[in-house]
């Protein structure tokens, strides 16, 4: 009887560290918007067999974006996740998650990702208005959604009316 | 058995050697909620305090942080930053304070049972100075000069970060107790105005505000924010009749209703507040920074009542006697400007420069200079103190792979003046040997001060991630003064996660506080004729001559030895429990001495009448003392299948705190020395004037378009002294409710109570006292850590623009 109740604690116990654990929520969160937000996107260039990700810059996920999206599909499309450092690695890629710190560095991503039909996401202040297309910050404990629409189109990326429609900052573009 | 222990031993083992397999439960769970439901997710708290290496989850830190939202704040229904924290933090204590000269105007507050200097309090990460304010009357604090956190205005602030251990070796002085940041609001927050309209249940303290923030966007989502603030608040009073003959033995007047004479609750204020917030961002990412807070105060309370037949008073201009009124006016502010940026090789840098100024300018009204006779005016300029604290900053910090550098230096200069009143405050004239204007005597002439000092500071802080879940860091500080030497400080925490919901943390350090100036310099004093001509009675700067040949030293820093270790668990990621000891042994603590007179040797009457003084007293470093004692705090919160959020916290604070040391006093002070450095109520408000034991239970509900926001807390018991016999008065519980309902997009309304209950602090017993007793015209202590004004209702409109 006693042993029976010492196993009940130590699985419970193991339980809640292994099933129960706490997280970095805003990692978590940027983690998980990268793949949310890609499904109000529509791109122009043709259709490939994978959804590329890439993180260019420190990688603060470590390899919860693998983990993440191992199993899911984005566009009926398998994922594929590449962390990078230097814009001359960039290749082929659906998306691009800026994490540089540099400002010259950032915008010259950007100017290759508009001119090569990526989605930019960063998450620096300011990063929709140097030409990102979604800047994905924090406010107040809160996710906080700016979308360059200007950029979008420019880059010959269709933003969805629903992301246009709750994102907190929109700088239009042609209506 | 055997089997059984050793198995459950190794699992334990396993779960404290090796941190549980990365998993993404709460990613997957975000993945399949919707845009909106991510949008509206609250993530955890961060703060900057406590480390140089940038922003990191609280509840994930290796020293105890707390931090007081905006939410919270606009859910306080409080107008002064003091209130909230009082209210949320359950090791702040912030006592109500009355007839105690300018400490009315500018309350102080403690941390963890220590003294109000031994807090640093930080804007956006900036120094900001204390007032130039002396408590010198019996009040808690007596002995110090303390930051005024009530001239930052509230409508200003995103959120209030607490670290809850010594710092000095990352801020240098005052860091012994904690470090309190205010954080302004930046980037995101939307423009607002407010009116709110308060007063208390018996009538008084009517409290009209409004305050405007006002944000204009700035490229690549720079800001200047502005916060403005008006404030009127009107006197409360609890003082009770004066049951004392207020007239000549056998004058009828005597047999009328006892009147209230005096003023004894919260005093008359003014206030103008204004703060700015602002960074503006280049295209190559250069910040340039601007923040600063500004507060004009005019206020009035009221001094001890004169009575018709006293000697003080002069019935031809006072028949009924008079109580003189203190009306200082503050002007306070301080502006920081700053520039940051990143080096190519990912260095980053900031360097700034702030400046901060306090000018607390005395008046008085509804009094006299009774040793001018009839002629004497009833209103006086008293002069008043400032103090001026410039600092200059360079912080350099880099990320490493593991490790995270920061180093840098600061220069500090501080000024601090004392400035004489208008001769007829101070005066002594031929009627009587009343001299200076009653209730509060003008600065004279040779109590003014223009002293200086300046200090480099350099420290270097390193933290080091050796394993994911364990993190290290170490941070010294070197420090010159100009006017006492050389510092030396040093910390080291450390934070170990044996398991993702399991952290243990922990640090150890050294600390100082640095004597302030108006501790080294504070000189007041009053004259009064005596048989050979003009005498002096009163505060002495440690370097004046009569206070060295009295035994004064020149004043060393307080040191400091602190630690602290705790854990937190957090089952699930709505549920965590912390628990922290700390112990913080402080020597040199410094205090000001009691009355120095003639009565205690010859050889002292004769440095006495050598200096022409009746009675002198002045600073210096007393004591040692030992606190310790535990913070618990349980955190929960739950959204129902109706949306309904429950966030609710239970804290528990109880300090402890001991003399283990009186310096050995001057030989000229012979036997009575020790007495004189400290007396009794010296002792008792050390050691029990304040609660040791407190406890909150805060709960706030949430649902679409409403809120409601409950606090409860129990205030432990505390003692004072009268005379030489010790009064103690038993724990009250106080609570405090908001109701918030949002009308329509715009529009917000709330309404709420403090001290719903109505409760009131014991009186004070049968004293034998005039004053302070049950009988007595202030029947409640001042020491009283929830005041004693009652209940109080208040209503407030907000529009968002």
């Amino acid at each position: 009887m006693g042993g029976q109740k010492l196993k009940k604690i130590i699985v419970a116990f193991l339980s809640l560290n292994l099933l129960l654990l706490a997280s970095n929520q805003e990692r978590d969160l940027q983690a998980v918007f990268i793949g949310r937000l890609a499904q109000f996107v529509q791109w122009n260039h043709p259709k490939e067999h994978l959804f590329r990700i890439t993180v260019i810059g420190n990688n603060p996920f470590g390899d919860l974006l693998n983990r993440l999206y191992k199993e899911k599909k984005i566009d009926g499309k398998s994922v594929e996740i590449k962390h990078i450092a230097r814009l001359e690695e960039i290749g082929q890629t659906d998306i691009l998650f800026v994490t540089l710190e540099n400002q010259q560095e950032i915008q010259k991503v950007i100017l290759y990702a508009i001119k090569n039909s990526i989605l930019t996401i960063g998450t620096q202040r300011g990063f929709a208005q140097r030409g990102g297309i979604i800047q994905l910050s924090f406010v107040m404990q809160k996710p906080h959604l700016v979308i360059n629409h200007k950029t979008a189109q420019y880059s010959q990326i269709k933003i969805q009316a629903p992301l246009l429609a709750i994102a907190q900052e929109i700088i239009k573009g042609d209506e | 058995m055997q089997t059984k222990k050793y198995l459950f031993l190794s699992l334990l083992a396993t779960q404290l050697l090796y941190p549980a397999p990365k998993t993404t439960p709460q990613s997957e769970k975000y993945y399949h909620k919707s845009l909106e439901e991510l949008l509206a997710t609250e993530t955890e708290l961060k703060a900057d305090i406590g480390s140089r290496s940038g922003e990191r989850d609280t509840m994930y830190s290796d020293v105890p942080i707390d931090v007081i939202t905006t939410q919270q704040i606009h859910l306080s229904g409080s107008l002064e930053l003091s209130e909230i924290l009082q209210k949320y933090i359950a090791g702040f204590n912030y006592p109500s304070a009355s007839i105690k000269d300018g400490t009315d105007h500018s309350k102080p507050f403690t941390l963890r049972g220590l003294n109000p200097d031994q807090v640093l309090v930080l804007i956006n990460g900036k120094r900001l100075h204390q007032s130039s304010l002396m408590h010198v009357n019996n009040s808690i604090g007596r002995g110090s000069s303390s930051v005024d956190l009530n001239t930052i205005p509230v409508a200003s602030i995103e959120r209030i970060e607490i670290l809850r251990d010594g710092a000095a070796a990352q801020y240098g002085s005052d860091a012994i107790a904690g470090v309190i940041n205010v954080i302004l609001k930046g980037y995101g927050h939307k423009n607002r105005i407010s009116t709110t309209y308060a007063q208390t249940h018996e009538g008084d303290g009517k409290t009209k505000q409004t305050d405007i923030f006002y944000s204009t966007p700035l490229p690549y989502d720079g800001f200047i924010n502005i916060t403005a603030e008006f404030r009127d608040n009107q006197k409360t009073n609890r003082a009770e009749p004066d049951l004392r003959d207020l007239y000549a033995q056998g004058d009828p007047r005597n047999a009328l209703a006892n009147p209230i004479t005096m003023h004894y609750g919260d005093p008359e204020a003014q206030n103008i507040l204004l703060a700015l917030n602002s960074e503006m961002i280049t295209q190559n990412g250069t910040t340039f920074y601007a923040h600063g807070i500004f507060n004009k105060r005019e206020s009035e309370a009221g001094a001890i009542f004169r009575l018709p037949i006293e000697d003080r008073n002069n019935p031809t201009l006072y028949p009924d006697g008079f109580l003189p009124h203190i009306a200082p006016k503050i002007l306070d502010y301080s502006l920081s400007l700053g520039i940051k940026d990143r080096l190519q090789n990912g260095i980053k840098w900031d360097l700034s420069y702030t400046n901060g100024y306090n000018n607390f300018h005395f008046y008085v009204h509804n009094s006299l200079n009774d040793s001018l006779g009839d002629s004497s005016p009833t209103s006086f300029d008293s002069g008043g103190t400032s103090y001026r604290q410039q600092v200059i900053n360079l912080d350099l910090s880099k990320n490493l792979e593991l490790l995270t550098l920061a180093g840098g230096i600061e220069y500090r200069k501080e000024d601090y003046t004392i400035y004489k009143g208008e001769p007829n405050s101070y005066r002594l004239g031929e009627f009587s040997n009343n001299a200076g204007a009653q209730g509060f005597p003008g600065f004279l002439p040779s109590n003014e001060v223009d002293a200086h000092r300046e200090n480099v500071g350099l420290y270097i802080d390193a933290k080091f991630n050796p394993r994911p879940n364990l993190t290290l860091e170490v941070a010294s500080r070197f420090e010159h003064y100009s006017d006492f030497g050389n510092t030396f400080d040093g910390k080291f925490s450390a934070l170990y996660k044996p398991t993702q919901s399991l952290m243990f943390h922990g640090s150890l350090n050294t600390g100082f506080r640095a004597p302030s100036l108006s501790q080294s310099y504070f000189t007041s004093t009053t004259t009064e004729y005596v048989v050979n001509g003009l005498n002096q009675i009163g505060s002495f700067g440690v370097d004046s001559p009569v206070a060295r040949d009295l035994g004064a030293l020149k004043l060393k820093p307080e040191i400091s030895q602190h630690y602290t270790f705790g854990f937190v668990y957090q089952p699930t990621s709505n549920l965590s429990l912390s628990a922290d000891y700390f112990y913080n042994a402080i020597d040199d603590r410094i205090l000001l001495t009691g009355n120095i007179s003639g009565s205690i040797s010859p050889q002292v009457q004769a440095i006495l009448d050598s200096y022409n003084v009746t009675k002198a007293r002045y600073f210096t470093n007393a004591i040692g003392t030992q606190t310790d004692g535990v913070d618990v705090r349980l955190n929960y919160h739950h959204k129902f299948d109706n949306n309904l959020l429950l966030k609710t916290n239970l804290a528990y604070h109880y300090n402890n705190t001991q003399i283990t040391q009186i310096n050995t006093a001057p030989s000229i002070l012979g036997a009575a020395g020790e007495g004189i450095l400290i007396d009794t109520l010296t002792k008792e408000r050390i050691t029990s004037g304040q609660p040791k034991h407190i406890l909150s239970l805060y709960t706030q509900l949430t649902q679409g378009d409403w809120a409601l926001a409950f606090n409860l807390k129990r205030f432990g018991e505390y003692a004072s002294v009268l005379g030489e016999d010790l009064y103690r008065f038993d724990a009250k519980w106080v609570s405090d409710v908001e109701f918030s309902y949002q009308i329509n997009a715009r529009f917000n309304l709330s309404l709420g109570a403090k001290n719903l209950l109505d409760v009131y602090p014991d009186r004070w017993g049968d004293t034998g006292s005039d004053f302070y007793s049950t009988q007595g015209s202030l029947p409640y202590p001042p020491e009283s850590p929830f005041g004693y004004n009652g209940r109080s209702y208040h209503v407030r409109i907000e529009g968002r623009f």
